[in-house]
């Protein structure tokens, strides 16, 4: 006997509440001076007594009412022996870790076996239910009886490279049981990773039909050394040394000096030793003088004879390439826009762009889609043909950066961004009649790192028209700073100042140098994406702008990644596996993604003992009241009975106290007892 | 007219008089103002009945005129000269001090004592009174002199609520100080079983006296109202009950009606005269009572 429920037992405190009402408060009477109590008799007191007694009776059974109730809510159960020989009332859950630290050792054998002895032992007309899970819980078979499809089940299933999350499987588990109108008994075949455990405990919880049996396949923390990361540039783009770093850890292990080595396409290129700490880590530094142009796929290795040699390599990808080329257009009178660009822009050596500065005239004859970006810098004529050709360039995906200042502001609208000029406003700069930048979208990605212009002044501006432009800064009287308008299928960034340190100051800024890199990176789509991403991370194939071009991913392994709808459609995939996945779109951009385990795989501590039996009772339904059920035991709830008794008493008690405020009734009984006598 | 002089009967119009002189003389004479109209009812120098001359009777009030047709001496009486004696004994113990609104019952007995007095006095009657608690605390002897009425008036002003009732004490004080036999009127609440109340009235009618009794009680004594439960605590007693609404609707009213009829029926069979007087009722009803009473006297 036991309770399902055991927490609702507090409701017993309910009880308080008409013991309070009842015998706490206790009924009061207002005294009341009278001539004569002369033909009042005792028997008034006798009267109340009896008014008690029904009073008490009406107590007990609101008492009795709250007990019940809880005792419904506990869900008291007793526990039967169960028919012998039943069969096929008992789901057997079979569930294998498959996750990345699987790999050590034979951790992944002993679940194997440990998973077909548990088919073994079961009996003609059970179920019994496959799964494998990391960070996903993966369902290999349904509930089944065959134990030849469940053994090949077990048999073909392989480690993976994923992350394992026990909260993942106690709600798979919660789902399954749920789904199934019979007992479940869950045997769980897994290292026990104590990173493996959520955060809040009670995740764990599974249903209440269910049982749990946890097969720990490492019984102790085994030392492992791993490479935890490693810091490289995801391009580069000058063939200058690339300084490349690695984090080598250690996790349960005592001090030592590893060997480790940098390979770029599978040859190593430089080896250092490392001394570890114990548990702790180090940094390899190496350096990369020379790199083939195009994709390569770097590693980090280290040596070491531990039972996970898997993570004793980090792999990353890095990829030499020309600097994507800026067209900058401005006056041939003014020079200084072109400098102040250029020196903002080569700031970074990985900014991954170069400046080609051109007067308009020059550009006349150039072909813009030659170029990530085209920065108009305050000019006042364009020739026809390049104003032309900017426009085809715009529609067909191309992005122009457009400066306004005095020499613009000539013309009634500007260029390229078909908007009417309103004016400019000027103020000298002798005197303090500046504006600054009053409200800026700091959510834009050309804008983000600006700071808000702090401290910028800005002598002259000029007022464009919005028009159907999105103002995303504008200055102290209004007048719109940075605007940006879609024309096709490019963008149109607006900065209706200048770059030349004349109408504003903001080249002598910190917000300088990352308002032209960002607003560079966002018109020409320049994605910086790391060169190596966790398994289980998600990469995109396409934009919006790509929706009609075919991706083709190869895995790992040299195999297709994507079925030809998936390649033909897909936004993203699912980096599952580790290693080098080449990602091949069209016009020859090919990108190479490097995926590594999660390193949290690495630490190979186990759960205590104690947290692990927590764990187990608390996958027997009535969550650590009564423990687990025995076999060949089947525990009925009562909690029926108890609302049937509820529903009863209920009723009684609706009468009694119907009765017992009834007045008149009770006064006519009185009466009438009164003339019998 | 007569209704504007019977209003000031109303008990709680009295209340607002101060001076119990001059409430009795406004009770007395709006009521006789209302009695003009009745035949029944007179008080005049009218001729009453002859009487045979006895040795010592005065000689003044011989009717020489049948003494010269019969020449037998008879008396010649009137009404006026049939003058009687009027003892009141007025219950002035603590639960007469009960009142559920303006005028209390000892206030009304007060009131209704000195109206009766007043009323005697202008009858020329011989008045005394005796107010009681379980003990006699004060004693006017009845007479007709001068300045009785402001006597009366006075002992009835002076009266306080005392502790509790007993009748025993006053109605043996008036057997042994009452020589002569007249009215005795007896202003009560009758807190005591009715059988106890008779016989220890009773022996005063053996002595031909008439006894009239006058029930005082307040309205919510004959029919109380309680909304909730009370603890009721005796004035007298000082003793404390708890009761409850429906007992005090049913069983309360049952007992105080059958305390009244006891009373009532008991009176009746010791030929003593009954008069229930709740206090919201007004006073004329009890001097009608008085007069019809001394009226059956002559």
């Amino acid at each position: 006997m036991g309770f399902f429920s055991p927490w609702f037992l507090a409701g017993f405190l309910a009880v308080g509440l008409p013991i309070y009402i009842h015998l706490l408060q206790q009924h009061k009477t207002t005294p009341l001076p009278f001539s004569s109590l002369m033909f009042f008799e005792r028997r008034t007191q006798s009267s109340v007594k009896h008014r008690r007694l029904k009073y008490l009776l009406l107590f007990a059974m609101r008492v009795a009412l709250l007990i019940l109730l809880a005792l419904a809510f506990a869900n008291l159960y007793v526990s039967c022996a169960r028919p012998a020989g039943a069969t096929g009332n008992k789901l057997s859950i079979v569930a294998i870790d498959n996750s990345f630290s699987m790999r050590a050792g034979d951790r992944f054998e002993q679940a194997r076996r440990g998973a077909l002895g548990v088919l073994a032992a079961l009996r003609p007309g059970d179920t019994a239910q496959i799964i494998a899970f990391d960070s996903r819980v993966q369902i290999l078979t349904q509930p089944i009886e065959d134990a030849g499809a469940l053994r090949s089940a077990v048999q073909s299933l392989q480690p993976g490279d994923g992350r394992s999350s026990y909260g993942e499987l106690s709600r798979a588990l919660r789902s399954l049981a749920q789904a199934s109108r019979i007992p479940v008994e869950a045997h769980v075949f897994t290292d026990i990773q104590r990173t493996s455990l959520p955060v809040p405990f009670s995740e764990l919880a599974v249903d209440s039909n269910t049982r749990l049996v946890v097969h720990p396949v490492a019984r102790r923390t085994e030392p492992n050394w791993f490479v935890e990361t490693v810091n490289a540039p995801p391009a580069i783009y000058q063939p200058n040394k690339v300084r490349i770093q690695a984090t080598v850890a250690g996790a349960g292990t005592e001090a030592a000096t590893l060997r480790a080595s940098l390979a770029l396409n599978g040859n190593v290129v430089e080896s250092r030793e490392v001394a570890v700490a114990a548990g702790g880590r180090a940094t390899a530094e190496f350096f990369l003088n020379e790199a083939p142009y195009g994709l390569n796929r770097g590693e980090v290795r280290i040596e070491s004879r531990d039972r996970l040699p898997a993570d004793d390599r980090f792999p990353f990808s890095i990829e030499r390439k020309e600097a994507s080329r800026i067209l900058f257009v401005h006056e041939a009178r003014n020079s200084r826009a072109v400098l102040y660009y250029r020196a903002a822009i080569e700031a970074s050596p990985d900014s991954g762009f170069s400046v080609e500065s051109v007067t308009a005239d020059q550009a006349a004859n150039l072909d813009p889609k030659k170029f990530a970006i085209v920065v108009l810098s305050d000019v006042a004529a364009l020739p026809g043909a390049l104003e032309a050709s900017l426009n085809s360039y715009v529609n067909q995906g191309g992005s122009v950066l457009i400066s306004l200042g005095p020499a613009a502001a000539t013309r009634s609208r500007v260029r390229v961004f078909e908007e009417a000029l309103a004016g400019t406003s000027y103020a000298a700069r002798s005197g303090d009649r500046f504006q600054t930048a009053a409200s800026v979208d700091a959510s834009h990605p050309a804008l983000e790192l600006v700071n808000h212009f702090e401290g910028v002044k800005f002598f002259q501006a000029v007022r464009v028209t919005p028009g159907k432009a999105r103002i995303l800064a504008r200055l102290t009287d209004d007048t719109p700073l940075v605007l940006e308008k879609k024309a096709g299928d490019g963008r149109i960034l607006v900065f209706a100042s200048t770059f030349d340190n004349v109408s504003n100051d903001l080249p002598l800024h910190a917000s300088f140098v990352p308002f032209v890199q960002r607003s560079a990176q966002y018109l020409s789509g320049f994605d910086s994406t790391p060169g190596h991403f966790p398994v289980g991370s998600h990469a995109d194939l396409r934009s919006a702008r790509e929706a009609a071009t075919a991706v083709e991913v190869v895995a790992p392994g040299g195999g297709r990644a994507l079925s030809l709808r998936e390649a033909a459609t897909a936004r993203s995939f699912e980096l599952a596996r580790e290693g080098f996945y080449e990602v091949r779109r069209g016009s020859n951009r090919n990108e190479l993604l490097a995926v590594h385990a999660d390193r949290r795989e690495s630490n190979l501590d186990v759960v205590p003992q104690e947290t692990l039996a927590l764990w187990q009772n608390a996958g027997d339904g009535p969550q650590g009241a009564g423990g687990p059920a025995e076999p060949g035991e089947r525990r009925v709830g009562l909690w029926w009975y108890f609302a049937l008794a509820l529903l009863a008493m209920a009723i009684v008690e609706s009468v009694v106290a119907s009765r017992y405020l009834s007045v008149e009734r009770e006064a006519g009984a009185a009466a009438a007892g009164r003339r019998a006598a | 007219m007569t209704a504007v002089l019977q209003r000031y009967l109303d008990p709680s119009v009295l209340a607002s008089i101060s001076g119990l002189e001059l409430i009795a003389k406004t009770v007395v004479e709006g009521f006789i103002a209302g009695l003009h109209r009745s035949p029944d009812f007179g008080f005049s120098q009218e001729f009453a009945e002859y009487r045979a001359y006895t040795e010592g009777d005065d000689l003044r009030h011989v009717d020489w005129n049948v003494y010269a047709r019969t020449e037998r001496a008879y008396l010649k009486r009137y009404r006026g000269e049939t003058n009687t004696q009027l003892t009141m004994l007025l219950d002035a113990s603590n639960s007469m001090t009960f009142g559920s609104h303006q005028v209390n019952k000892l206030e009304y007995a007060k009131y209704l004592a000195a109206s009766v007095c007043y009323l005697a006095g202008h009858q020329r009657d011989a008045a005394g009174i005796i107010v009681f608690d379980d003990d006699i605390r004060n004693y006017v002897q009845p007479s007709s002199r001068q300045g009785q009425l402001h006597r009366m008036l006075h002992a009835i002003g002076k009266a306080v609520p005392g502790k509790r009732t007993n009748f025993a004490k006053p109605f043996l004080h008036c057997q042994q100080f009452l020589h002569r036999r007249g009215m005795i009127v007896v202003i009560s609440d009758f807190y005591e079983a009715a059988g106890r109340v008779i016989k220890a009235i009773e022996p005063l009618r053996y002595h031909g006296n008439e006894v009239v009794l006058f029930h005082v009680l307040d309205p919510q004594e004959i029919q109380p109202s309680l909304k909730q439960p009370a603890l009721l605590i005796d004035m007298e007693t000082d003793d404390a009950i708890e009761v409850t609404p429906d007992y005090v609707r049913h069983e309360y009213r049952s007992r105080i009606d059958g305390h009244i009829s006891a009373l009532r029926e008991g009176a009746i069979r010791a030929g003593i005269d009954y008069f229930l007087l709740p206090t919201d009722r007004p006073l004329d009803e009890g001097l009608r009572e008085y007069l019809t009473i001394r009226q059956g006297r002559m």
